[in-house]
């Protein structure tokens, strides 16, 4: 159904604009459990059609929460008429869309879509696992959450298409008092794509999971915050991945270097180590999928990677088509929509350092005085590069050796030159994928990274 | 257009003949218009057709809902029966309820039909007064929308509501750049029922505009001291999102883990502060009418002279813990100003920081919180000085209150907040 609407209406496309034609389906199942209350239960979905055109440097834009023949028709045209009073009261002169050629890119995904009685026996068993055996605990939390985003693309000048994207997930948050009386939690997100059987068999799988994060909350629930200033310290693979993506990642988004990032100075420049290469993946490292494959965009251009940064030179910007044309480089597929009612906006698939050949062991070992983070839980980062991470979990390294864990506290620094203090990169990876990155639109994303030993900010208290 | 009337009656009686005790249903249909501009030129015309439907059922105390954005006959069925299905998957709990009373009303606000040419007229207005302006600015995003909405209401206890509401909000984030250097990104906006007005004149938008051509050349704080931290408007707003989020939230309450979750009616910070949650102010311009569960919403108070007056519950959370439900989830915040005007307020200060944004994450629950303060300058000598970079505020929410040093008798208006600026003690400022 999805696909027979935009498929057919090629040939209503103008001539002399690019146009793009979109069906698309968004679901989102989700299920909470709050210190044993079922908070949350509930089912939501949305779909509808869209079309964009371009003219003359210039889009316009429509939608509407409707999948028919009608629906689609009225889109082509409105989108079409704001195109025009764009083009003629903001025209900028500039030429048609360089096409794109390319087979259509028709990935298949067949989601099992459970009912909601499967999320919520689920929960409740893994809820009252924690419940009987942690009954010390002064606060726990169980959400269940999946959703998935399929939509058909259709292009006057590229590749059409066919994406789903489904995620499942886990998230366990467990609360515990200090011994004067003040909370302190984790938190652990378990899944990634796929449909939820996928990832989860039975709760029972899931236990060791909840004893480790107990564990570390017993460690966390007598740590000490760290010492404030310029440290040595090594960060896990969470936080490179978070680096990548949040201090780094956004400032080479090509719509954000015409607003004025700091990668418009860069380009060529060293912006880190000769040890650091970063990758904007599309959907596969090493030979297996990463976190969240992308195939096709929805401006209809076959995904590839892009290369960011090799050996400490910034190589490259992620694009959509008009802002490869403005730059002169090529569109790689990173020009995304999250629901039927947004337009595309260039957004990171999955934003990687690559590993390098220390082992974490010889890292810490290297480390006379400074910390260990292993965990963060939100990081927020500007246009100049400068970020701030939060982290929930790490520990202090004193004389080679792992010491005490450590409480809540922020590390901060301007990526471009935290980046070049990089002197250790450990050999393995780790990715995420359980979020969301906020840019106008959400849009869930992946990212990853190697453990990286390096001087940066830490806040203290 | 579906009537929304008929729908949701229809969905209400089918409800309760699948069973349910309680149920609920809202259905809208809105329309959007958008201009962006994006790296200082004009980009993107978007008009976006968009439906809701939600319904909520309680069967036996078990409760499931669902949404979609579909009125369509065979989607419409298939809700119902993915309701019930929730509902029956679930578990019995007595904190489930609604509004016992069948309020009934229609409520018409702001600009329902947009005026789009004038619209167009104040995008570009304001596109050229940045550009004459403010020449450092380098306007990453502008995003001007007209949005209006028309929704419907029903509940089993004979509750029905209908809304048409209207208005425009605009959107902007930029920095302020010369040659290779730049300032911080910052955003700033307003909505507003009407284009009476220049958008610059809005809210903080020309201050915020003038800020940040002042900071592209900065400097770390040197050190580390203890000092007064002044809140700009909007990131007073977020710090009072903060508090009301750990220590007086349905999640925080219900799991027990708000440290004042025994204060009510306690003081919690200096007496000259009210804090209250009026969406039925003139001033407020986008906020709610009426409540999920069939409600008036109703103004409170939350903070007044420094007690704490109310949480920040709904019925459901209400109903668990035995304290009162608000009159609203915490729209429209508005807090009283002071006597001072920020540059007396600021002529006191020895040392100390005025904190245009906070980049910081979530503060813990015990209310440490540390971040980067961006868009922030320091205030030395009981003056203004240098724009900062790679500077670091730690404190704790609760003490934070139990510390203010002074209000202003200044407040912005965005259209959602009321908002002074406000000064505390004790606030640990790190820079290098």
């Amino acid at each position: 159904m999805l696909n027979d609407i935009v498929t057919k209406r090629k040939g209503d496309f103008s001539d002399g604009a690019h146009t793009e034609l979109r069906c698309q389906k968004n679901l989102k199942r989700s299920v909470a459990f709050l210190s044993g209350n079922l908070t949350a239960n509930s089912r939501s979905e949305s779909e509808g059609v869209c079309a964009r055109v371009y003219k003359d440097g210039v889009y316009g834009f429509s939608s509407m929460a409707e999948v028919s023949d009608s629906a689609a028709d009225s889109v082509l045209k409105a989108a079409s008429d704001n195109a025009d009073f764009m083009a003629r009261h903001a025209g900028k002169g500039r030429g048609e869309l360089p096409p794109i050629f390319a087979e259509p890119v028709m990935t298949q995904y067949d989601l099992y879509d459970p009912e909601q009685k499967l999320y919520i026996d689920f929960a409740r068993e893994l809820d009252s696992y924690i419940a009987e055996k942690y009954p010390a605990l002064s606060g726990r939390g169980i959400r269940v959450y999946t959703d998935c985003m399929e939509k058909y693309i259709c292009t006057s000048d590229g590749a059409d298409g066919h994406a789903a994207v489904p995620r499942s997930y886990i998230y366990i948050r467990l609360t515990a008092d200090t011994k004067d009386g003040s909370p302190v939690e984790l938190f652990e997100p378990v899944g990634g794509f796929g449909s939820f059987s996928d990832h989860f068999s039975s709760p029972s799988a899931l236990f060791g999971k909840v004893d480790e994060l107990y564990e570390s909350l017993m460690k966390k629930r007598e740590g000490i915050y760290p010492d404030a200033g310029l440290k040595t310290c090594i960060l896990g693979g969470c936080l490179a991945g978070m680096l990548s993506h949040e201090a780094v990642g956004h400032t080479v988004e090509a719509d954000l270097v015409l607003g004025g990032s700091v990668a418009a100075h860069s380009l060529n420049r060293q912006v880190a180590s000769p040890l650091i290469t970063m990758v904007d993946f599309a959907h596969t490292f090493e030979g297996a999928p990463v976190p969240l494959p992308v195939y096709i965009d929805d401006e209809g251009v076959p995904a590839g990677d892009e290369v960011l940064i090799r050996d400490g030179i910034l190589t490259g910007y992620m694009n959509s088509r008009e802002t490869a044309q403005r730059f002169g480089m090529v569109p790689r597929g990173n020009a995304r929509a999250y629901s039927f009612s947004d337009e595309p906006l260039i957004r990171m698939r999955n934003t990687a350092i690559l590993p390098g050949k220390s082992t974490l062991e010889e890292m810490i070992a290297s480390v006379d005085d400074g910390y260990y983070f292993t965990d963060t839980n939100n990081g927020q980062a500007d246009t100049t590069g400068e970020f701030m991470f939060g982290i929930c979990m790490g520990y202090e390294i004193k004389n080679g050796k792992l010491g005490r864990a450590l409480l809540d506290t922020t590390i901060s620094g301007v990526a471009f030159e935290m980046l070049k203090t990089v002197d250790m990169v450990s050999d393995t990876m780790t990715w995420a994928s359980s979020g969301f990155c906020g840019k106008k639109q959400p849009m869930p994303v992946g990212m990853g990274g190697p453990a990286l030993r390096c001087k940066v900010t830490v806040g203290g208290r | 257009m579906k009537d929304l009337d008929k729908l949701t009656a229809s969905i209400i009686d089918r409800l309760k003949s699948e069973g349910a005790e309680m149920a609920h249903c809202s259905a809208a249909c809105g329309e959007t218009r958008e201009f962006n501009i994006d790296g200082g030129e004009f980009s993107l015309f978007r008009t976006l057709f968009d439906n809701s439907l939600s319904l909520t059922a309680v069967i036996g105390g078990r409760k499931g809902s669902v949404s979609l954005n579909s009125f369509e006959d065979s989607a419409v069925d298939r809700a119902i029966a993915d309701c019930v299905a929730a509902a029956n998957s679930s578990e019995p709990d007595d904190g489930w309820g609604l509004c016992p009373d069948a309020n009934c009303d229609r409520f018409v606000k702001g600009a329902v039909e947009p005026d789009l040419d004038r619209l167009f007229f104040r995008v570009k207005e304001l596109k050229e007064t940045v550009e004459r302006d403010y020449p450092l600015i380098v306007m990453e995003q502008m995003i001007v929308s007209h949005d209006n909405v028309h929704s419907v209401y029903r509940n089993t206890s004979g509750a029905h509501f209908t809304k048409d509401a209207g208005y425009y909000s605009v959107s902007l984030m930029f920095s302020a750049h010369e040659g290779e250097l730049s300032s911080s990104f910052l955003g700033s906006g307003a909505v507003t029922d009407n284009l009476d007005s220049p958008f610059i004149e809005l809210s903080s938008i020309r201050r915020d505009l003038e800020d940040v051509q002042k900071q592209i050349h900065t400097e770390p704080a040197e050190g580390k001291f203890v000092g007064t931290m002044v809140l700009c408007p909007g990131t007073l707003a977020e710090f009072t999102d903060s508090i009301v989020e750990n220590f007086a939230s349905d999640g925080t309450i219900l799991d027990g883990t708000a440290i004042w979750r025994d204060k009510l009616g306690e003081t919690v910070a200096d007496p000259r502060l009210t804090v209250s949650f009026k969406p039925k102010d003139e001033r407020i311009v986008c906020a709610p009418s009426y409540s999920g569960e069939g409600f008036y919403i109703d103004d409170f108070d939350f903070i007044r002279d420094g007690r704490l007056e109310s949480f920040v519950l709904s019925l459901y959370v209400a109903n668990k813990t035995g304290k009162k439900r608000s009159p609203n989830s915490g729209s429209g915040l508005i807090i009283k100003p002071g006597e001072k005007s920020l540059e007396e307020i600021i002529s006191g200060i020895d040392r100390g920081i005025l904190v245009g944004r906070f980049s910081g994450g979530s503060p813990s629950s015990n209310g440490d919180f540390s971040g980067v303060a961006k868009n922030s300058f320091l205030i030395e000598n009981g003056k203004v000085t240098k724009a900062v970079a790679e500077t670091m505020i730690s404190g704790n929410l609760a003490e934070m209150l139990q510390n203010l040093r002074d209000i202003s008798k200044e407040t912005v208006s965005d259209g959602y907040t009321v908002l002074p600026y406000a000064a505390f003690d004790g606030i640990t400022v790190s820079g290098k």
